[in-house]
């Protein structure tokens, strides 16, 4: 049968499991009676395995298969859900993606069996302690390159040696010679890993002969692995010395080594046989139970309270980009109806039909619009599984509660939005959540809480990042920019405390007393900045020392059609965002009063600068000095500025368009719009105006 | 401007009969002032009449602003003032010229008027050399075209932005 068509449902609906499993098995963790989870995960296990052998990727159904023994034992009850099985059914979803990302790359699934995480499933449903050990024997394969974090330390003993491998090394042994396995795992910051690894494997060469690596030599060199490599290497001289040769190339984190356990040859297959006897035997009674249990789950399945899924049609993005474009010229071409209409004044007939199209227009938006929007869900369920591995190798108490998963945004704000998640999220658990000690001096909780809140408000979608960590130190922030030279001492007098803060955001700015290979040394918050930005949102933090930050991300519902508000500056019409407006005021002149040579308003007890936008846009107000002044009143965060304009048009709907490469982007200026005239008004970015 | 295009379209079938490509290219001849000027046509997007130009605050002078072409936003700028003539005046025959460059894609220029389109041979083209102290030159070659001379703009060296 030729799959090849529907390799894509195949890997989409392959990675939905992999989340729902990584999820379910996060729940497990924490709550291991739950059968509602149980029932959950072993369901999607079964599907993955059905799908697998469909789709005749014979080594995810194994293991898939023996995965789902191990659920099907659970549900039975004859076995309990131990720590030390949540950590190998990690790897094992681990190694599941990895064969997804293969399949993915190469329609083929690669030909790593994962025997070792196939034994220890087994031993988990043996019971039997002896099954974690054959794991550990050089007969088996390592495991996915990606397990790392939970991987046991002497790697060496993982590689799959084949026999004229183990014959070399044997015969070395004999000639007096020291067979070492070598551990190297380099920074996560480091940028060239493979580099730094041709440095190791350079240095260790110096010492003695590298006879295995894995990941071969070649994937190596190509990048192709994770952070940490494993060496074999037969050498005259000290363990120590080859490690420390290594360890001296700099942005290694770590290097371990020990000998390598070589078993003779003839036990080593005598050991295979029996670990297959083993194997068969569990198989078989295995197999029977499987079937009717795989039934009770489908009759269950109502039961769970899974949401029913909605019937769904998979578009590809570039058809809505498509449907989305037409749209814009329908409502550019329904604008200039709308104007051509406002110069005829004396037909009622058409202006009804007219208001009628703009209705049947706006709501035709709308529903494209909601055809692109996707719940952020997809991208924060990864973020439980992340808190908890960084809570283990941080050796922190974490928690992360999450709120508002289902709010929706743009897809491809929601494919960007990831990477700046998952940094300050990381850095709350770095920076922010103190160490165990700290915690308890400070009679807080020993479990550090991070919440990730996601909600919308009005035409914006807010996700907040927050923490019960300590905050940021404004003064070693002060202190550190002082030093770096970024502000002079002068200068960081008249700062004030926000002002320190935000220059965080700037390039090659990190706090963090030591560099850790969890967050890394200042790239990342002007990265996080910079993107957002580029999705045309904002970034603000507030943070109080000792008590948490909140990070606080503001993005745009949309980003190609706005409503906007249209106003005249000297004889010009430009756009302002209808999201950045507050309200708008009608200010006599001799309201406006000067504080620091700056005009400023008082607005309802705020004291409000003005910002004159003919000056800004060099152009004459048509205004005289006695008029009152139309003043628009925008706000970024907890800033406001007064703009003062000429006249008021109205909102309106509009499409925006860049202004070309051409144009070098004038600051103020966020892109053109084309009016119902086919006149072209330039759209004023009140962020850049504050 | 659809007549304009008829015209330059006519004349590229007419010349594509008769001729052995290589060697000729073909120009369209603009005049600024009292100069004509030559530009390959083959960077030659649509040429439109003079229409509203909006301005763009805090941007060199010699862009104009930006039109509205079909639902395209696209920069325009004076010809003349890159060059550092004087500003022109908008008459009838005034044209925006839509070129496409690959690095900055589409920008429009003004001119005072189209003429014709010419076809060139290549080994007539004389190089210019760079004297004038320093001063950026516009012009990549001459051409001869029934006895008149027809300076070819170098589009490149208009296109890039002033460093001043």
């Amino acid at each position: 049968m030729d799959v090849s068509q529907y390799l894509e449902i195949f890997l989409d609906e392959t990675k939905e499991h992999l989340q729902n499993l990584n999820t379910q098995i996060l729940n497990l963790e924490s709550d291991s009676e739950n059968m509602d989870t149980i029932n959950e995960i072993f369901r999607a296990a079964h599907s993955l395995k059905g799908m697998a052998g469909t789709m005749g990727y014979k080594r995810m159904q194994t293991l898939t298969h023996d995965m789902e023994n191990v659920f099907s034992e659970v549900r039975n009850g004859t076995i309990k859900v131990q720590p030390e099985m949540i950590d190998i059914l990690f790897q094992c979803l681990d190694a599941l993606e990895e064969y997804t990302n293969n399949i993915q790359n190469s329609a083929d699934e690669g030909t790593n069996d994962n025997e070792p995480l196939i034994k220890l499933l087994q031993g988990v449903l043996n019971g039997e302690k002896e099954a974690s050990e054959a794991g550990e024997k050089p007969a088996a394969e390592a495991p996915a390159a990606n397990a790392t974090e939970s991987g046991s330390e002497e790697k060496w003993n993982e590689i799959a040696l084949d026999e004229s491998q183990v014959t070399v090394l044997l015969e070395a042994r004999k000639q007096g010679k020291k067979v070492y396995g070598l551990n190297v795992r380099v920074q996560e910051t480091c940028l060239l890993k493979a580099a730094r690894a041709f440095l190791v494997f350079k240095a260790v060469e110096e010492h003695g002969e590298i006879v295995v690596s894995q990941p071969s030599a070649q994937d190596v060199e190509d990048e192709k692995f994770d952070r940490d490599f494993t060496l074999i290497v037969l050498s005259d001289a000290n363990l120590e010395d080859i490690i420390k040769a290594a360890e001296n190339v700099s942005e290694i984190e770590k290097v371990t080594g020990g000998d390598v356990k070589l078993p003779e040859a003839p036990v080593e297959s005598k050991e295979m046989q029996k670990q297959e006897e083993d194997a068969v035997s569990v198989k078989a009674p295995e197999a029977a139970k499987a079937a009717p249990a795989a039934k009770t789950g489908t009759d269950k399945k109502p039961a769970a309270g899974k949401p029913v899924v909605n019937r769904t049609v998979r578009v590809d993005i570039e058809k809505l980009d498509v449907l989305m474009n037409l749209v814009s010229e329908l409502i550019i071409a329904k604008n200039s109806l709308v104007s051509a209409a406002g110069q005829e004044q004396n037909n009622s007939g058409f202006n009804e039909q007219i208001e009628y199209l703009e209705s049947v227009t706006t709501s035709l938006h709308e529903s494209v619009m909601k055809v692109r929007m996707v719940p952020i869900e997809s991208v924060v369920s990864k973020f439980p599984r992340m808190i908890r591995d960084l809570s283990k190798k941080l050796d922190k108490k974490l928690e992360l509660y999450m709120t508002g998963e289902e709010t929706e945004l743009d897809r491809t704000v929601v494919d960007e939005i990831g990477d700046p998640l998952m940094h300050l999220l990381r850095n709350s658990a770095d920076h922010g959540i103190e160490s165990a000690e700290v915690r308890a001096q400070r009679g807080k909780p020993a479990t550090g809480s991070i919440f990730l809140d996601a909600y919308q408000d009005g035409n914006n979608v807010i996700i907040e990042v927050r923490d019960d960590g300590n905050g940021i130190d404004v003064k070693a922030v002060r202190a550190k920019a002082i030093e770096r030279g970024t502000i002079t001492p002068e200068q960081a007098e008249t700062m004030t405390d926000k002002e320190i803060i935000n220059l965080l955001f700037l390039p090659s700015f990190s706090t963090a007393k030591q560099v850790t290979d969890v967050s890394g040394r200042g790239v990342g918050l002007d990265v996080v900045k910079s993107k957002i930005e580029s999705l045309s949102g904002e970034v603000d933090v507030k943070s109080q020392l000792g008590v948490g930050s909140t990070w606080t991300i503001r993005l745009p519902l949309t980003l190609a059609i706005i409503q906007a508000l249209m106003v005249v500056v000297g004889h010009e019409k430009y756009a302002i965002a209808l999201g950045s407006i507050q309200s708008i005021e009608d200010v006599r002149p001799d309201e406006v009063k000067l504080v620091e040579n700056k005009e400023v308003i008082s607005l309802r007890g705020c004291v409000i600068p003005l910002i004159r936008l003919n000056q800004v846009l060099n152009s004459e107000s048509s205004k005289s000095p006695e008029d009152n002044l139309n003043v628009v009143i925008v706000k970024k965060g907890d800033m406001q500025a007064g703009l003062v304009i000429d006249e008021l048009i109205g909102q309106q709907e509009i499409v925006i368009k860049s202004l070309g490469k051409y144009i070098r982007q004038c600051k103020f200026i966020s892109g053109a719009t084309i009016l119902g005239d086919g006149e072209v008004a330039l759209i004023l970015d009140a962020n850049a105006l504050i | 401007m659809s007549m304009e295009l008829m015209t330059g379209n006519t004349t590229t079938a007419v010349a594509g009969e008769n001729k052995s490509v290589a060697e000729y290219v073909q120009y369209i001849v603009i005049r600024l002032g009292v100069e004509q000027y030559g530009i390959d046509i083959r960077y030659i997007e649509n040429i439109v009449r003079m229409q509203q130009i909006t301005r763009v605050p805090h941007v060199p002078a010699y862009l104009k602003g930006v039109i509205n072409l079909r639902g395209e936003v696209i920069p325009v700028m004076s010809l003349r003032l890159r060059m550092g003539l004087e500003a022109e005046e908008n008459t009838r025959s005034t044209r925006i010229i839509i070129l496409h460059l690959e690095e900055e894609g589409n920008v429009g220029v003004l001119v005072d008027e189209v003429k014709e389109v010419v076809e060139l041979n290549t080994e007539e083209i004389e190089k210019v050399a760079y004297d004038k102290g320093g001063k950026q030159s516009f012009i990549s070659g001459v051409g001869r075209h029934n006895g008149e001379l027809i300076s070819l703009l170098d589009l490149s060296s208009i296109s890039l932005e002033e460093n001043a």
